[in-house]
């Protein structure tokens, strides 16, 4: 317990220490803060007149602003998570530092789990500004509680999620800047396919002049393709729970991503038992 | 202390260590010999728990560097080669991090952190940060992270490699001075400085021990008497004067006008030299004794065919 704490203190003052933690707070505050004000006034102009936005009334808070903003601000956290994420593993094997710390007294999840909590540190710091930005709006306008925390709570785990993926890429990489592309690449297309999953009908692509054997595979491989371009981008399940409602599968989703892609990088650090080449 | 048995290391089909087995006792400083890429970073890395052995294995203080890794790491301080720090850490922080991580309780990691410090010459330079350090002293630093919580087995891969000649001496008084308490496993390519060092020298060469000797016995007896002559004149005549004497191992020249003559163990033919070389008509120059020093030792185990492994167990048993 005590070596997977020393690894986390350590890692988690690097960030501080170096400009790194500073650049990634900074420009998520700078987003997140943008983001706030440009959401408010537009909502403070559909207020104003509902009926230009084809809104018979004057919407509800949480669904139009507050909501869309916290997909918003999990979703800047994709474009810095591999930022955070890259120096965890590949820097260490870039310095040649993996050799210390696979000869000090530590297991494989005092580093894992050390570097792991020492990057969700650097994301609860930076969701500080999302808590301030919350905290305005809970102060002027009646909003449930639940909005907030649940909210907050989608946030972080979409950090969670990506920081994990991060954190896995990074246990197979020599250089950071390799770990950065990777992981920010798997992000964009997992974003990119995740907003075009809006955009794919229900039903069959196939034409009806088809053989029916045909249709029926062409038709499951669409539904399965569907279905996983709905559900498996990571901000997908975040818009629930960002208005309050919380359904049991999306924490779950979320639980499974992290511990999968945690699991594999534990395979990727056993892997220097059975490896020739390490 | 360290009990290694049969190691083996393959990197996929090249074999970097091959069957080594050595013994090295509580208290006794032993240093590993051998050219680049013999195998003895391996050795180490492997004894440090960093990576596995293909096969044989290595005990430390009599647990098992595969199956008991952690109780290991808590008993070795390592130094790896070409010594890994974090640049942007200070130097106590550092050391912080090295003694949490070792487990040295929270009230004495400052005393500890202090001790190693103090030992290794690097009072002053606590807040100063790694990347600022010169080389001597990011070796120092490596040397006071693996000394944090005194573990009885130290693994220092190299050293002094990259120091100054000032340098070496301080990190070699270091190094003897820590001989008290622990035991240690150096390796170099640097023949003096282990023989100043070290008790006992390891010869690896090719992924194979080849030799095996105490510095004790390589300045005593055992071995033959070395002469170095100087000497002007047809040099087949003159290796042909020195063979043809009783005592005269083999002779050999070893740069111009001089020549090298090992002579059989027990026997002295400097006399029968001289006279030789006068009476056939060579200019003699001069005629010295010398050692047997380590760098001989060295060239003879890694010029020589590999042991057969046979021949080597048969031997260890004997010793």
């Amino acid at each position: 317990m005590h070596g997977m704490w020393a690894v986390c203190r350590r890692e988690f003052a690097s960030y501080f220490i170096t400009p790194m933690g500073y650049i990634v707070v900074g420009a998520y505050t700078l987003i997140t803060g943008l983001g706030f004000v440009a959401s408010f006034l537009y909502f403070s102009r559909i207020t104003r007149s509902p009926a230009d936005f084809n809104y018979p009334a004057v919407p509800d808070l949480e669904e139009v602003m507050l909501s869309p903003y916290l997909v918003f601000t999990g979703q800047v956290m994709l474009f810095l998570a591999p930022l955070i994420t890259m120096w965890l593993l590949a820097e260490e094997r870039n310095r040649g530092t993996m050799e210390l710390l696979l000869t000090y007294p530590l297991r494989d999840r005092d580093i894992i789990l050390g570097k792991y909590l020492a990057s969700l540190g650097v994301a609860l710091v930076m969701m500080s500004s999302v808590a301030v930005h919350l905290g305005i709006v809970a102060y002027y306008a009646p909003v449930e509680p639940a909005v907030l925390i649940f909210g907050l709570l989608a946030v972080f785990m979409m950090s969670a999620a990506f920081l994990s993926i991060g954190l896995f890429v990074s246990s197979f990489t020599r250089s950071p800047v390799s770990a950065a592309t990777i992981s920010f690449g798997a992000f964009f297309v997992s974003y990119v396919l995740g907003s075009l999953g809006k955009d794919l009908a229900e039903g069959n692509p196939a034409p009806d002049a088809w053989p029916e054997q045909a249709r029926l595979a062409v038709g499951f491989f669409y539904r399965v393709f569907r279905q996983l371009v709905l559900e498996l981008p990571i901000d997908a399940h975040a818009r629930n729970m960002a208005q309050g409602i919380v359904e049991p599968q999306d924490i779950a989703y979320y639980l499974l991503v992290t511990g999968f892609f945690l699991f594999l990088t534990f395979r990727v650090l056993d892997a220097r038992r059975w490896r020739a080449v390490s | 202390m360290i009990e290694v048995q049969n190691l083996t290391k393959s990197y996929g089909p090249i074999a970097a260590v091959q069957d080594v087995s050595f013994h090295v006792a509580q208290g006794e400083i032993v240093g590993f010999l051998g050219p680049n890429a013999a195998g003895k970073s391996t050795t180490m890395r492997v004894l440090a728990g960093y990576m596995p052995a293909t096969s044989g294995t290595a005990r430390i203080a009599g647990f098992d560097v595969a199956t008991d890794p952690l109780e290991v790491k808590r008993r070795v301080g390592y130094l790896p080669e070409n010594v890994p720090l974090y640049p942007e850490m200070t130097v106590r922080g550092f050391l912080r991090y090295a003694a949490s991580v070792k487990a040295v309780a929270r009230d004495r990691i400052g005393a500890e952190i202090d001790r190693v410090l103090e030992h290794c010459g690097l009072a002053d330079m606590g807040r100063r940060t790694i990347r600022n350090l010169s080389k001597g002293y990011r070796q120092r630093v490596g040397l006071a992270q693996a000394l944090v919580n005194s573990p009885p087995v130290l693994i220092l891969d190299e050293p002094t490699v990259g120091l100054d000649p000032r340098q070496i001496i301080e990190i070699r008084n270091m190094i003897v001075s820590l001989a008290a308490q622990h035991t240690i496993l150096l390796s170099s390519h640097i023949l003096p400085e282990v023989a100043m060092v070290c008790g006992r020298v390891l010869i690896i060469h090719q992924g194979r021990l080849v030799a095996e000797e105490s510095m004790a016995s390589l300045a005593g007896a055992g071995a033959g008497m070395i002469i170095e002559i100087e000497a002007t004149g047809d040099e087949a005549a003159i290796l042909e004067a020195l063979r043809a004497i009783a005592g005269v191992e083999d002779a050999k020249r070893e740069g111009a006008d001089r020549y090298v003559v090992h002579a059989k163990p027990g026997a002295d033919p400097r006399v029968p030299i001289g006279r030789a070389l006068v009476s056939g008509g060579i200019g003699l120059r001069s005629l010295t004794t010398r050692q047997r020093t380590l760098e001989d030792v060295f060239v003879e185990s890694i010029t020589k065919e590999p042991r057969p492994a046979g021949a080597s167990d048969a031997e260890r048993e004997s010793a």
